[in-house]
């Protein structure tokens, strides 16, 4: 039985709990906006980390390199498109 | 067929390999999607026009319900796929289908969600922001129930044919899809629900 519950998975699901719990801190917790999107970007990011490497075992094979590659492209893009869109169309700019 | 047999079951092949890469590249472009809605989502996050504000309508306890449930099938799948590295199949069936019923709860209780902002008058048609949001929401439901369907296929051979490399090879994929959805859930949650309630 113990086999199929290795350390590494265990340890992995207890720290995307804490993580949600410490996310859900926003909620609970009277804090400022600032501060508040600091800990969601943060733990939202690490969590997503934890599931790559982990348990989608992104690092084990000779591919890594390419699957890594293809991985922070598509990341790249996603992050010029959320925040390139948001100064352009909410924050506005000044010349 | 040539196996590598010092590589695990999933990778034994050049075509297995290969395949796993391809899935990998699949889900750079499901990335993308996801941050086109996640786009327009901040966009028309205030546009709320008379109807209702995240704030109005999101409620912590399904939420809540959904995100534990989510991490904990993400667990079971990973546990799914360590099981059939050591070649446990048995356990491995389990795995997977306990995977696919707390996939199927995620669903019962987004059905739930839906149905009740139904009731309280925010639909696709309310205003930008209730558009975005069951768009975006939806989208994301929408690959948990056609993961439901692929991994009941899965669970399906597996009994039927055993543990082979191919089927080894498509169980992988599938753990791969079932953690990207989760990764995506984490977003939806910190970003539309927590920032929407705080």
């Amino acid at each position: 039985m113990k086999e199929l519950f290795p350390m590494k998975q265990v340890n992995g699901f207890i720290f995307s709990m804490l993580l949600t719990v410490i996310a859900l801190s926003v909620y609970f917790l009277d804090m400022s906006y600032s501060v508040a999107l600091t800990i969601l970007l943060v733990t939202a990011f690490i969590q997503a980390g934890v599931q790559l490497v982990l348990f989608m075992h992104a690092g084990e094979s000779e591919d890594k390199t390419s699957i890594y590659t293809t991985t922070f492209y598509a990341l790249s893009i996603a992050l010029f498109t959320v925040f390139g869109s948001l100064l352009a169309m909410i924050w506005g700019y000044m010349f | 067929m040539k196996l590598d047999h010092s590589q695990p079951l999933e990778y034994s092949t050049d075509q297995n390999r290969l395949n796993i890469l391809g899935f990998w590249i699949f889900l750079g472009a499901e990335i993308m999607l996801f941050a086109t809605l996640f786009t327009s989502y901040f966009v028309y996050e205030d546009r709320i026009g008379s109807g209702p504000s995240g704030a109005d309508i999101f409620e912590i306890t399904p939420v809540l319900i959904e995100t534990i449930i989510l991490l904990t099938s993400s667990f079971t799948i990973g546990l799914a796929i360590h099981a059939m590295r050591i070649n446990r199949t048995k356990a491995m069936t389990v795995f997977l289908g306990i995977t696919l019923l707390l996939g199927a709860a995620f669903l019962a209780t987004e059905i739930y969600e839906f149905n009740h902002y139904y009731h309280i008058g925010a639909t696709l048609q309310t205003s930008g922001f209730t558009g975005i949001l069951l768009t975006t929401l939806g989208t994301h439901g929408a690959h948990v129930t056609l993961g439901l369907f692929w991994g009941a296929m899965i669970l399906i051979q597996i009994m039927k044919r055993g543990l082979t490399p191919q089927i080894a090879n498509k169980s992988f994929i599938f753990s791969l899809y079932w953690h990207f959805l989760d990764v995506v859930w984490i977003f939806i949650f910190s970003f539309i629900y927590l920032k929407g309630m705080m």
